[in-house]
């Protein structure tokens, strides 16, 4: 991470997603605690696909199967955003 | 039809690799071993429903069940709902799960296969009869029942050995295999679970989903290597940096693939893309390199009658569900499917079927599913739903869907209104399902 670099907000990952999906809602609309697959937002593994290319073009790194963890970092929008922020190069 | 009347289980030589993880190389040995020692393990029942997600554990899973005479059913859609109507059909069903967060209405058993000390290896491996029974794969019905179709042994076994000629996969020359499909798919279930298993071929069973995953896959197995993936999947990887080891075949399947889009994984990727025709009904069928043209070639042994009537060796003959011209016994084009039908992450719903289910919602009185015209080329596409309920709110509905519609179909909006533009017949035109949505727009 370089040093201008603003810290990663949920509402910027929020509106990630909603461009990436084209969800027909806000990103004030996605709740933090919320889970994003299944219950709550509902996506699906095509969306997991286009919320990684997404990451990977606006943070500069790529996400990777890891045991177990995957399910985790997709859990809801606040651990997806507490990963980008660990992990993101730009 | 083939002369033999049974096949092994694992028709390779014992030290032949099957299957490949990370470092670890499982050989037919290994394989029939870790079968041996989970079949002795398997809870009595004449049916299993296998929800490994690893596709090692979903193997062994299918062999230890063929070893104890069980048969192996394949359903994508896991939801509750549905386990619990293949219970009403199969009663003493039971199902095989490696994830301990799986909450299963079904008698359950959770297995995650551990690969065997070399000394401990048993080599038991059965003869199968052609005409046995090896595995119900399942689509949605337009009843609300899910439609079973059966697959013998014999159809199985044969059928990879037609793909294997295909996709000149030899002895001197195996195919080493990193598949981005789950094995309860049929696609990923014939091409990563079968074929290694009856073909010269060996399987990657480590993680293949992100870009990275597969480049590091594919950097993990020797070559000659096969992807087999999916067209949406292929345009992730061309999006992405990941730079992938040589690949010997590109394999696609589940929705067209464009010819724009094969063109450019030919060029970027030094190869030659293939795909894959097929049905969950009959299996893989017939095949086309994309950028040379829209004429399907079949397998070998395949026949379409002129009605698309679809024969192989032991298999129930079956007609598509597909619109095809045929232009001789062994070649034909594709001409579209049936307007009922969506098709999503390369699983298929009817419209009829999934409206039924909208409107048995407690509190709609009428609604409406709309496909997007563009769900073929634009990955995010989704379902939208109309519902006239004024007592419910979109949330709520949305609530109620779930466990009832396999996650791909879910709508990605529940858009309330106050009636549904219906003509005098009943019928929901295209036209006025558009002008109702272009209103909403404005509004």
């Amino acid at each position: 991470m370089t040093a201008d670099t603003h810290a990663t907000t949920e509402y910027e990952v929020a509106q990630l997603l909603v461009d990436a999906l084209h969800l027909e809602m806000t990103a004030e609309e996605i709740q933090p605690e919320e889970p994003l697959f299944g219950e709550g937002l509902g996506l699906d593994s095509i969306d997991a696909l286009e919320i990684a290319l997404a990451i990977s073009r606006t943070y500069g790194f790529e996400l990777r199967s890891e045991e177990g963890r995957t399910h985790q970092v997709f859990a809801s929008l606040r651990n997806l955003t507490r990963y980008i922020e660990t992990h993101r190069t730009k | 039809m083939g002369g033999a009347a049974s096949y092994r289980l694992v028709p390779r030589s014992a030290d032949e690799v099957v299957f490949r993880l990370e470092g670890l190389a499982i050989t037919a040995a290994m394989f029939l071993d870790m079968a041996r020692t989970l079949a002795n393990e398997l809870p009595d029942g004449r049916f299993v429903v296998n929800l490994c997600n690893d596709r090692l554990d979903f193997a062994v899973g299918l062999a230890a069940a063929l070893m104890r005479n069980q048969v192996n059913l394949l359903t994508s859609d896991r939801s509750p709902e549905r386990l619990r109507s293949l219970q009403k059909r199969y009663p003493d069903v039971y199902s095989l799960s490696d994830d301990p967060a799986l909450t299963s209405p079904l008698r359950h058993y959770h297995h995650c296969a551990q690969p065997p000390r070399p000394s401990s290896l048993q080599l038991e491996n059965p003869q199968i009869a052609a005409g046995r029974l090896a595995a119900i794969v399942f689509t949605s019905g337009s009843t609300g029942v899910p439609m079973a179709h059966e697959k013998s042994w014999g159809a199985l076994v044969e059928r990879s050995v037609d793909a294997a000629a295909r996709f000149d996969m030899t002895q001197s020359e195996p195919a080493n295999i990193v598949g981005m499909v789950p094995p309860q798919h049929m696609y990923g279930f014939e091409t990563t679970v079968l074929l290694p298993l009856h073909v010269p071929a060996s399987a990657w069973c480590g993680p293949a989903f992100y870009p990275e995953d597969v480049a590091s896959a594919l950097h993990a197995v020797p070559a000659p290597r096969v992807l087999v993936t999916t067209p949406l999947q292929i345009r992730a990887l061309l999006q992405a940096w990941a730079e992938l080891a040589p690949l010997e075949r590109v394999i696609s399947a589940t929705a067209p693939l464009f010819a724009d889009m094969a063109t450019a994984a030919e060029e970027r990727w030094n190869t030659r893309v293939f795909e894959i025709f097929g049905a969950t009904e009959v299996g893989s069928i017939a095949s086309r390199r994309t950028v040379e043209g829209d004429i399907w070639t079949n397998y070998p042994r395949v026949r379409l009658t002129e009605d698309a009537v679809v024969n192989g060796p032991f298999a129930v003959p079956h007609a598509l569900s597909d619109v095809v011209e045929m232009l001789d016994g062994r070649h034909f084009r594709l001409l579209g499917r049936r307007a009922d039908l969506v098709k999503l992450a390369g699983r298929r719903a009817s419209l009829a079927e999934l409206n039924r289910i909208l409107t048995g919602i407690t509190g709609v009185l009428d609604g409406q599913f709309v496909v997007p015209a563009d769900l073929d080329r634009r990955p995010t596409a989704r379902l939208l739903a109309f519902v006239v309920a004024p007592e419910r709110s979109a949330h709520e509905i949305m609530a109620d869907l779930r466990g009832q519609i396999d996650p791909p179909f879910l709508p990605r909006r529940v858009i309330r209104v106050d009636e549904l533009p219906r003509n005098d017949v009943g019928k929901l035109t295209e036209q006025a399902l558009g002008a109702l949505r272009s209103s909403l727009n404005e509004a």
